[in-house]
């Protein structure tokens, strides 16, 4: 899935961005280090119209917005155990029928959609978006559990991300964070029925608890954006980096807190807090794929150098040549990236102190109005 | 949902507590955002509008219809001698009271688009920029009537500071009348500035004039009204559109002193103090 | 994508120059219309408008449907606007252009959203059965002013259409046959009428009506003014363009509403008069199983 963010850049200026990041420490064009993310500025709550918003802008200029709206639905009708039990059916069976509908209900709680400026809503690129962050929250099938009411109701959570700004770079880092920021926020009114009745709820819009309670541990997912140059390992690439990495992915993480009753015993017993668990993992496809390759000195004429005649083009062993690597020359990556890479990618990201425990730290400290 | 507008006559005052004559509150400001080449975001009461400008510029690769843009005669890629603008709104989801998706193909939405696109086009000296292309988009973050004054404010105030040279503001505000169609009283007052619950109950229209002129640059009107209403209606909307160019005037030359004052036009200044709520 | 010719700057100038002279191209005032003329098909609501070389076909039609859940107790109205490249070259199927976009939403606001088409009288059983009426509205040629032509056509296709007969018995919906009993007309309300104004100039200050195709091309505003004879706008749009002075708007609507009344006594008179072809051996009165209300 290419990540289409259009860039003239030369050849020559290709190569010397990657000669630049394949050093030790990757020198990068705007001088960040190799796991440093753009400064931003954020802020929740700015639209009184929705159970939870937040804004974010990148020091780039990029922003996006996005609210979140929940609606009371019917949890659709799903099999008594009566039933069951009527159709004659073995128990085992027909519970596990049941949870696999309730997991596929549970899915449909929720509706995650992404608006870039100048693109249809039907672009591949906006649709791979939504649904690596709406992935990212559903892996972690917790949150699905927070919007259930009772048997019979649930929580329909809308999430609409609007990018603002041109989209200038790879936007999934801004749209996770925001989205992340915005969940945080997010509030739903207090239940006042009680088990499975008709549910209704308080009026009172300062008594109504966050989806994420403050004094919890559980956070919802970020996706990180990750690349590599050579052995290098890249955070937050802006656009440009992005252009000439060999392998980029997005990472979702979760805070693994949340889970079940007995981990999060064992998270009371851990010192710092945090205990990072993967969600999932998406290549995007860099679109250093795409950018044209450069011509070695050695068979550039402007150079007074002979030029291979057509007919000597047409030959395999003059291809052979012109596909091999020269040092200083961009050539677009080709094949896929080493296994190692990708371990180590991975194993940066979850790492303990890393940046995505950093990031989650710094979301935290925004001010939930 | 319907509105008891009966009360008005007893007060003089709308379900909001305003006479017949008074506009809402307008927050405006400009370059909100550091990387578009102009930006502006928009309050009219509740109604929201932020809005980026991007260009003049050569023409990208052709996404979306051509509905929604103007100038240019028929503008094929580019290759009038006017520029092109082409205008994007996205209304949001959670906009509403009652969260409802809108498609890129909503035609209420290409209408808007093509009417924003066409009333910027009449104030914007299309013709400096030949072979070219300005790209406005405006995220509606929230509405509670009057949305298309809305946009066509924004949109004004996002080229302002894009630096386009164009002739003047183009200020839009909505009027309305007492009383629905059927009655045929002649008492009807003329409102000005209708939210959300007086645009579904009583006739209206947008208006939208050029600068401090009575020229209308775009009429807009949905609903069923008699004939006898429209000068009323007409008189106070244009009226309403003064007021709002002077709101506008004093947002951009604010801006401007404090730019000055800063003894910087860095870009990006605008940052830190835009203040969505 | 294919593109309209234009015209070109000497065709411009002379157009130009002429208006300002209070001359136009066919010899028409500046408040004229071409020669409209309506006939109607053979079968019911199908009506075909020309007005001068402008033709639109509109043709109604009616089938029982189930209605929307939200709305239980309407019928469903739908009208369809396609222009195809037939008509012109410019115009492709299934793209809509920003004309097709713009002629539907104005038929939707004068004629739909205005409610010359009582909905809540096609419904049959609430919530269950309901008609579901649809105008599709054909240009065949397109030679300017294709908005007053095409809401011209709907109205009139919507006034001369008459859907089946139907009865409720015991819960029992009946549809009969026109050999049974004789269709009955839709509930029409009132019938608004279109009428565009093209501004020239470079103030606007030439207003024009019924514009050729040639004087579309270049204008620099329109504004589409949609009444009924009752004096009710239905709608009016001036969609950006060069500014116009709020006076000459206010002109312009006073001598619209006396055009929507001709346009309104033209209609009567040729559906009075095909209901009289129509109505060869008188027995008509005696088919309809309708009350004179």
């Amino acid at each position: 899935m290419a990540s289409q963010t259009h860039l003239n850049l030369s050849p020559a200026e290709l190569a010397y961005l990657h000669a630049s990041l394949s050093l030790t420490p990757p020198i990068r064009p705007d001088g960040r280090s190799p796991t440093q993310y753009r400064p931003l500025s954020a802020e929740t709550g700015i639209l009184p119209g929705t159970n939870g918003s937040a804004r974010i802008c990148f020091a780039d200029g990029t922003e996006a917005i996005v609210g979140v709206k929940a609606e009371v639905e019917k949890t659709r009708a799903r099999w008594d155990d009566e039933t069951i039990f009527l159709e004659g059916q073995e128990g085992d069976e027909g519970a596990e029928e049941d949870k696999e509908k309730e997991q596929g209900g549970n899915r449909e709680w929720v509706e995650l959609t992404v608006e870039i400026p100048g693109q249809r809503d039907d672009d591949s690129g906006t649709i791979f978006l939504a649904q690596m962050l709406s992935e990212a929250l559903l892996a972690d099938g917790a949150f699905v559990e927070r919007l259930k009411i009772n048997r019979g109701w649930h929580w329909k959570l809308y999430l609409d991300i609007l990018l603002i700004s041109p989209p200038l770079s790879y936007p999934l880092p801004l749209l996770s964070l925001t989205t992340h920021l915005a969940l945080l926020s997010t509030r739903l009114p207090r239940l006042k029925s009680e088990g499975d009745e008709d549910p209704f709820f308080d009026d009172d819009w300062a008594a109504a608890p966050h989806l994420y309670p403050k004094d919890r541990k559980a956070r919802p997912p970020v996706t990180l954006l990750v690349m590599a140059v050579g052995n290098n390992i890249i955070f937050d690439p802006a656009k440009e980096e992005l252009a000439v990495a060999d392998v980029a992915l997005a990472v979702s993480v979760g805070d693994s807190a949340e889970r079940t009753g007995k981990t999060a015993e064992d998270e009371d017993m851990e010192v710092d807090g945090r205990k990072l668990r993967l969600l999932s993992i998406r290549t995007v496809d860099p679109p250093s794929r795409l950018t044209p390759p450069g011509v070695p000195n050695a068979t550039n004429s402007a150079y007074g150098h002979a030029v291979a005649g057509p007919q000597q083009q047409k030959m395999p062993e003059a291809r052979a040549v012109e596909s091999e690597a020269v040092e200083g020359v961009w050539k677009a990556p080709r094949g896929g990236a080493k296994l190692a890479v990708m371990g180590a990618l991975v194993q940066k990201v979850l790492e303990r102190g890393g940046v995505a425990d950093e990031v989650l730290d710094a979301l935290e400290a925004v001010d939930l109005s | 949902m319907p509105l008891d507008t009966s009360t008005y006559n007893l007060a003089l005052l709308r379900v909001d507590g305003r006479r017949w004559n008074e506009l809402r509150r307008i927050n405006a400001q400009i370059r909100t955002q550091a990387a578009a080449d102009g930006s502006s975001y928009l309050e009219m009461g509740h109604t929201k509008v932020m809005c980026v400008v991007t260009g003049p510029s050569e023409p990208g690769p052709r996404r979306g219809g051509v509905v929604g843009s103007a100038g240019g005669a028929g503008g094929g890629g580019g290759q009038s001698k006017d520029a092109e603008v082409v205008v994007n709104i996205v209304i949001a989801g959670f906009s509403s009271v009652d969260r409802k998706r809108r498609g890129r193909g909503d035609k209420r939405t290409l209408e808007m688009q093509s009417t924003v696109a066409n009333a910027l086009a009449a104030s914007l000296h299309i013709h400096l920029f030949p072979h070219s292309q300005i790209n406005v988009s405006l995220h509606v973050l929230s509405q509670d009537g009057s949305l298309l004054a809305a946009l066509i404010n924004a949109a004004t105030l996002a080229c302002v500071d894009a630096g386009i040279p164009m002739t003047d503001y183009v200020a839009a505000c909505t009027a309305g009348s007492t009383s629905t169609y059927a009655a045929n009283d002649e008492s009807a007052d003329p409102l000005l500035d209708m939210n959300h619950q007086e645009e579904q109950e009583l006739p209206g229209l947008t208006v939208a004039t050029m600068g401090d002129s009575d020229r209308v640059v775009a009429l807009v009107c949905e609903s069923r009204v008699q004939i006898s209403r429209l000068e009323g209606m007409l008189v106070v909307g244009v009226d309403g559109c003064k007021q709002v160019r002077e709101i506008l005037d004093r947002v951009v030359r604010e801006k401007g002193r404090r730019m000055i004052d800063e003894g910087t036009v860095e870009k990006g200044t605008g940052l830190n103090d835009m203040d969505v709520d | 994508m294919p593109r309209e010719v234009e015209p070109s700057l000497n065709e411009k100038q002379f157009v130009l120059q002429a208006l300002q002279e209070n001359l136009r191209l066919d010899g028409r005032e500046i408040d004229q219309y071409r020669p409209l003329e309506l006939t109607f098909g053979d079968q019911y609501g199908v009506a075909d408008v020309t007005l001068g070389k402008t033709r639109v076909l509109a043709k109604a039609s009616a089938e029982v449907t189930v209605p929307y859940t939200d709305r239980p107790l309407d019928g469903i109205f739908t009208i369809a606007t396609e222009l195809s490249p037939m008509t012109s070259p410019a115009f492709e199927l299934n793209r809509p252009t920003e004309t097709e976009v713009l002629l539907s939403r104005l038929l939707e606001k004068t004629v739909r959203r205005s409610n010359a088409l009582d909905t809540e009288s096609l419904c049959l059983i609430a919530g269950q059965k309901c008609w579901s009426v649809r105008v599709d509205v054909h240009v065949l040629s397109h030679d300017g002013n294709l908005i007053d032509a095409a809401c011209f056509a709907v109205v009139a296709a919507l006034r001369h259409f008459r859907k089946p007969d139907t009865s409720m018995e015991g819960g029992v919906l009946t549809v009969y046959t026109p050999a049974e009993r004789e269709p009955v007309p839709l509930s029409w309300l009132h019938s608004p009428f279109c009428i565009t104004w093209s501004f020239f100039g470079d103030q606007g200050e030439i207003a024009l009506l019924d514009a050729t195709w040639v004087e579309e091309q270049i204008r620099v505003a329109s504004c589409t003014i949609s009444l009924n004879r009752h004096g009710e706008i239905c709608q009016i749009a001036k969609l950006g363009g060069t500014p116009v002075d709020a006076v000459a708007l206010l002109q312009c609507s006073g001598v619209a509403l006396t055009k929507a009344k001709e346009f309104s006594t033209y209609l009567d008179g040729k559906l009075a008069e095909d209901t009289k072809k129509r109505n060869k051996g008188g027995l008509l009165a005696e088919l309809s199983a309708e009350n004179d209300r």
